[in-house]
């Protein structure tokens, strides 16, 4: 009665029929059985060893079968609450029990831990061990993951997940028997962008968030949707509050985007979310300070810089939501009447006219289909960590090439270095290396071209250069596009979507930051920061205002600082790399006098008697969606568009492609505010200048 | 009833006892590499047939048919390679007899590997030898660069169109090495740990290709079975034990020392005629280990009845193991021997899955304590009791080795716990 393909067999009297090469546990999952595990993972390899899936495999030999690693046979007869497998299961969480501290009142992962939740239906009301319990030192692993090592019970999914998804491969058991350990080779500090999520895999408290340590209890949060701004990839999160405050970030699951991993960035930055914010509007004294004033008084002093014949020109920074970025742009361009907007302060060279020229057109899925990896000017390691997880996911179980245009770099896997100049991607273009000709050979090739690699200022050369390069290796057909714009920046495919680019005869980026220097500008309007652009380049406005988040540089040469909403504090669209719209709830209000960013915006217009048409955010996203067909389908990227060639002008330079991201845990201001990504930061210096003295 | 001794023409390991030359030249004069040629021009599947009808059973402790062993390995697909594995890795406590073929007649074995390496399909043999067989792999691999120089190993071999090459690799001393699958995960530069089967490795093995891996003892018993014949390996034993076998007999004899003698011998045919009876006497018996510290004890009443074999020692409750037999007298503390053997299976956990790892240092503290006689009653179901928790939920058979033995104590002799344990309450009040 099944076909050849999937197998038919009886858990607990109920018969289920599952894929062929499923395990015992999936087909007890499939018949609606949940099984304890501890070790098992569903994306890490099997292992095995902790023996609490046991079940009874009727025919089988007299003693119980671990679950997740025997395959389902065909007529098999399967018990999972049989006397033998309760017996077993107790006698196994009696042994992980008897050297566990038991000491859940003061652990973190109390209320959370699988530990704790399969022991109530295992465990035992008192232990029957009179020996001694073992004691573990606790290793010292960095700054983001606290070690209690005598609550280790030797699952291995943190050395898994090492191996396996994070590429790096520092974890391991040391020793033997009861006295075999956890830790990182030679106790170093593990350097990989991914590590904190092994806290999540962790199903014990021996690996918990340093940061969060002792700080909460996981019954008392209040938990909220969100989408990551670290970078571009718009992972799902989920932001864990308590009164009012954030206390820690956790991934969701999302097959599509980030599986179920997050990076460290996003993880571990929420402590800035509270260092050095704009918490009242600012205006600058005689002294030369930034003092604080009531809302009324900081729009009474900007209006007047508003009006009249000037000179105003606007800039959008890094991170922000789609409503932000469209309420700007209207409030530039329709309230303020000037052209001169622009949010590619990475000086990203195309702007919003044909949308597949700056999206991720393959999606992230698409790497679990590609055939090659064609990467270009990028490093999707520190770009987007856990897209760099999922090529290494296909690098490792499907075998797939990566190549590289572009500076050498450790990715975790290996690949093809081509070279690191244009005229590398000029002769891979033009089909006539060798490797091109075997890049011609796939059906399904993946080219990833760094945003960075089109903001230098060959930009749009290197542009056309890789969009000749896809049709040579025929990269772009009906079924397949695989051209791919990597953006390491959370705001700008919403910002090029929304528009927020120089209106007819407006000034960009490079000519206002020149008009600037000759002081042509009257009113500087500086919306959030950017990494790419320092704030001595930002002088010479007449008069400035910064509307943002976080004190900084940026802040402290404006005029007047009005304050915005981090994050965390407004419900807002996400566009991610690969265009996909993705909602993210307010987790917690703005910090004390700060506003939702569209809401200063439309104050101002008010103010100015130009009322941009919209006063609530429904009002507003009804008129992005009226605009973009993208966003009318929140979290599903959009459908493909025939291919269009953007006109690209220039010449191709000689200078060498440069590793995009130099730091990675400080990318942002709510990271260059964030202490814990400072130690971060300060960790891997350490080591570089370790490995340095010994290299 | 006594069964005769071989004679030296029926003996696999002719220089056992190490008095003659162990290099090829005296290997050969015994008869060594002797129809090597024919061996290798037979079509393997001929070969494996004729151990299926042996009836071999692997020498290294579970007693698996060899042939059936054989037959699983799938031929080679011109993609994966198959390989042979020769388990050297003899850590079983009382087990010496690789120790010897390896430094008395190591061509045996370098013998066998060419012969299994046929027969399986490889073209390449390792052989896994313990870290403390320092000495004994320098040995061997004189032995396989002299049959190398002599044409028995190499391209080609003697024009059969057969290649074989041998590679020795010393392990680094642990115990849980000689499992199979952690022996494999070893040889690949791995943590000495267990896989979880399935895959087994005739599907899955070293490097992720086909594998069969054998005991060094069994290896070299097939070139002697497919030269002589059945007929011949079969007249000793009984059925489905057939064959020689190496005892290692020490503890408390006269004579201990590793003896090739035929299957299903009688226990005490073994201690009285090849070691040289028990110290004391046979009356001065008070148990007996007969294959290995993994095995269960024999009582004294047992070991007078108990017949060498697989089958013979099953139906006694125990096994054959490694047929390394220790002897006990009345001079022996019995329990200490045991908390002893405990405690080496404490320090030999991998430590990979929990029941074993957790456990097995449980029972060896609570014997330790036991012995001491500073338990209570209670505490002797405990220690059963936990015994039964670990047995069979683990991923290999290590952690069902070290709970045999001490089942089979509190089995036999229970009442020298509870005497231990009541002196030492009246002793306190």
């Amino acid at each position: 009665m099944s076909e050849n393909n999937t197998v038919t067999l009886t858990v607990d009297g109920k018969e289920v029929t599952v894929p062929a090469g499923s395990s015992l546990m999936d087909a007890a999952t499939a018949s609606g059985v949940e099984i304890p595990r501890f070790c098992f993972h569903k994306r890490l390899s099997v292992a095995g060893n902790c023996r609490m899936c046991l079940v009874e495999v009727e025919g089988g030999p007299p003693k119980p079968t671990a679950s997740c690693c025997f395959p389902a046979g065909n007529g098999m007869v399967v018990h999972t609450k049989s006397p033998m497998v309760k017996e077993a299961r107790k006698g196994v969480m009696e042994f992980l029990l008897i050297n566990h501290p038991l000491d859940c009142p003061i652990c973190d992962q109390a209320g959370e831990c699988d530990l704790q939740d399969i022991s109530v239906s295992y465990g035992s009301d008192c232990s029957k061990f009179g020996e001694g319990k073992r004691a573990v030192e606790d290793k010292d692993i960095g700054p983001k993951i606290k070690t209690v090592m005598t609550r280790c019970i030797h699952c291995t999914r943190c050395i898994r997940f090492a191996t396996e998804v994070a590429g790096v491969e520092e974890m391991g058991a040391t020793f033997r028997g009861e006295n075999m350990s956890v830790g990182t080779y030679v106790e170093n500090a593990l350097e990989s962008e991914l590590s904190g999520n092994m806290i999540d895999l962790c199903p014990v408290g021996a690996l918990t968030s340093k940061p969060y340590a002792f700080t909460g209890r996981n019954w008392e949060m209040v938990k909220t949707n969100s989408i990551d701004v670290m970078d571009a990839l718009g992972s799902n999160i989920e932001v864990h509050s308590r009164a009012g405050k954030v206390m820690r970030i956790v991934p969701r699951e999302n097959d599509s985007v980030n599986e179920e991993w997050i990076s460290d960035t996003a993880r571990f930055s929420y402590d800035g979310l509270y260092e050095d914010r704009i918490t009242s509007p600012l205006v600058k004294v005689k002294s030369g300070k930034l003092q604080s004033i009531g809302w009324k008084k900081a729009i009474e002093t900007v209006l007047p810089k508003l009006t009249g014949k000037k000179v105003i020109a606007g800039l959008a920074g890094d991170v922000h939501s789609v409503e932000d970025l469209y309420s700007f742009n209207a409030f530039m361009k329709e309230t303020l009447e000037t052209p001169n907007v622009d949010s590619r302060m990475g000086g990203f060279k195309l702007d919003g006219e044909f949308r597949p020229s700056y999206i991720m057109n393959s999606t992230i899925e698409g790497v679990d289909h590609a055939d090659a990896i064609i990467l270009v000017g990028t490093n999707p390691r520190l770009e987007a960590p856990v897209l760099n997880a999922r090529i290494r996911k296909n690098v490792r179980g499907r075998n797939i090439p990566v190549y590289m245009v572009g500076a050498e770099v450790d990715l975790t896997y290996s690949y093809g270095l081509i070279g690191d100049k244009p005229s590398d991607l000029e002769d891979l273009s033009n089909g006539k290396s060798a490797i091109a000709k075997v890049l011609k050979g796939f059906n399904k090739p993946m080219i990833i071209l760094g945003a960075d690699a089109i903001s230098r200022s060959d930009g749009l050369a290197v542009y056309k250069e890789v969009e000749k390069l896809s049709d040579t290796i025929g990269a772009i057909d009906a079924h397949w596009n695989g051209f791919n714009i990597l953006h390491n920046k959370a705001g700008l495919v919403a910002a090029l979507d929304m528009g927020v680019t120089p209106g007819k005869g407006g000034m960009d980026i490079a000519k206002t930051l020149k008009a600037l220097k000759a002081g042509e500008v009257d009113t500087l309007i500086l919306y959030g920061e950017s990494d790419a652009v320092s704030a001595e380049d930002l002088k010479g406005a007449k008069f400035t205002i910064y509307i943002g988040t976080h004190k900084g540089t940026y802040a402290d040469m404006a005029d007047v600082v009005l304050p915005a909403a981090a994050y965390t504090e407004k419900d807002g669209w996400w566009t991610n790399t690969e265009g996909r719209v993705q909602e993210s709830k307010a987790a917690v209000h703005p910090l004390l006098n700060a506003k939702e960013d569209w809401k200063i915006f439309r104050a101002l217009s008010g103010e100015l008697g130009k009322a941009l048409p919209f006063d609530s955010l429904e009002a507003l996203r009804l008129k992005i969606s009226e605009d973009n067909k993208p966003y009318e389908n929140i979290g599903k990227v959009s459908s493909a568009q025939a291919w269009v060639c953007v006109s690209g002008k220039g010449s191709l330079l000689k200078s060498a492609f440069a590793n995009p991201v130099t730091n990675f845990y400080k990318t942002n201001e709510i990271m260059k505010a964030s202490q814990v990504m400072t130690e971060c930061a300060k960790s891997v210096a350490h080591k570089q200048n370790a490995m340095k003295k010994v290299g | 009833m006594t069964t005769p001794k071989l004679s030296i023409d029926d003996k696999v390991f002719k220089n056992l006892d190490g008095s003659g030359d162990w290099g090829i030249k005296g290997y050969e004069k015994r008869g060594g590499y002797k129809g090597l040629k024919k061996l290798l021009k037979t079509d393997p599947s001929v070969h494996i047939d004729q151990l299926k009808g042996s009836a071999l059973r692997g020498r290294g402790g579970a007693g698996f048919p060899t042939g059936l062993k054989w037959s699983f390995m799938p031929k080679p697909d011109g993609i994966k390679p198959n390989y042979l594995v020769c388990n050297a890795d003899e850590g079983e406590p009382g087990t010496c007899k690789d120790r010897d073929i390896l430094r008395y007649d190591p061509h045996t074995l370098v013998e066998g590997m060419i012969v299994g390496c046929h027969c399986l399909g490889a073209k390449v043999g390792y052989i896994y030898v313990r870290g403390e067989y320092y000495d004994e792999s320098s040995r061997l691999n004189q032995a396989i660069e002299e049959a190398r120089k002599a044409g028995y190993l190499g391209k080609d071999i003697q024009g059969t169109g057969v290649d074989v090459e041998i590679y020795v690799h010393l392990g680094a001393g642990a115990y849980i090495c000689g499992e199979e699958t952690a022996l494999l995960e070893s040889l690949e530069g791995k943590k000495g740990q267990p896989r979880v089967k399935p895959p087994f490795p005739a599907g899955y093995g070293l490097y992720g290709c086909p594998t069969t891996i054998n005991n060094v003892e069994t290896i070299a018993q097939v070139p002697p079975i497919l030269k002589k014949g059945n007929d011949w390996w079969c007249q000793f034993g009984r059925e489905n034990n057939h064959g020689t076998k190496i005892f290692s007999v020490s503890g408390a004899v006269n004579l201990p020392g590793n003896f090739e003698a035929p299957m299903s011998i009688s226990l005490k045919e073994l201690i009285d005629e090849y070691a040289g009876g028990v110290i004391g006497g046979w009356d001065n018996l008070q148990a007996v280990i007969p294959g290995g510290s993994s095995t269960p004890m024999l009582s004294a009443a047992n070991c007078n009845t108990a017949v060498m074999d697989f089958d013979g020692l099953r139906d006694l409750g125990t096994g054959l193991g490694t047929a390394a037999v220790i002897v006990m007298n009345k001079d022996t503390d019995l329990l200490r021997v045991m908390a002893r053997i405990s405690h080496f299976y404490k320090h030999e956990s991998c430590g990979q899955c929990t029941p074993c790892r957790e456990g097995v240092g449980w029972v060896s503290r609570l014997m330790d304590r036991l012995i001491a006689g500073e338990g209570t009653l209670e505490e002797l179901d405990q220690m059963y009791d936990v015994t039964k928790k670990i047995e069979g939920k683990t991923i290999c058979a290590f952690a069902d080795g070290a709970m045999w033995p001490v089942q089979g104590t509190l089995k036999h002799f229970r009442h020298l716990f509870e005497e231990r344990i009541k002196e030492n309450m009246k002793a306190n009040g």
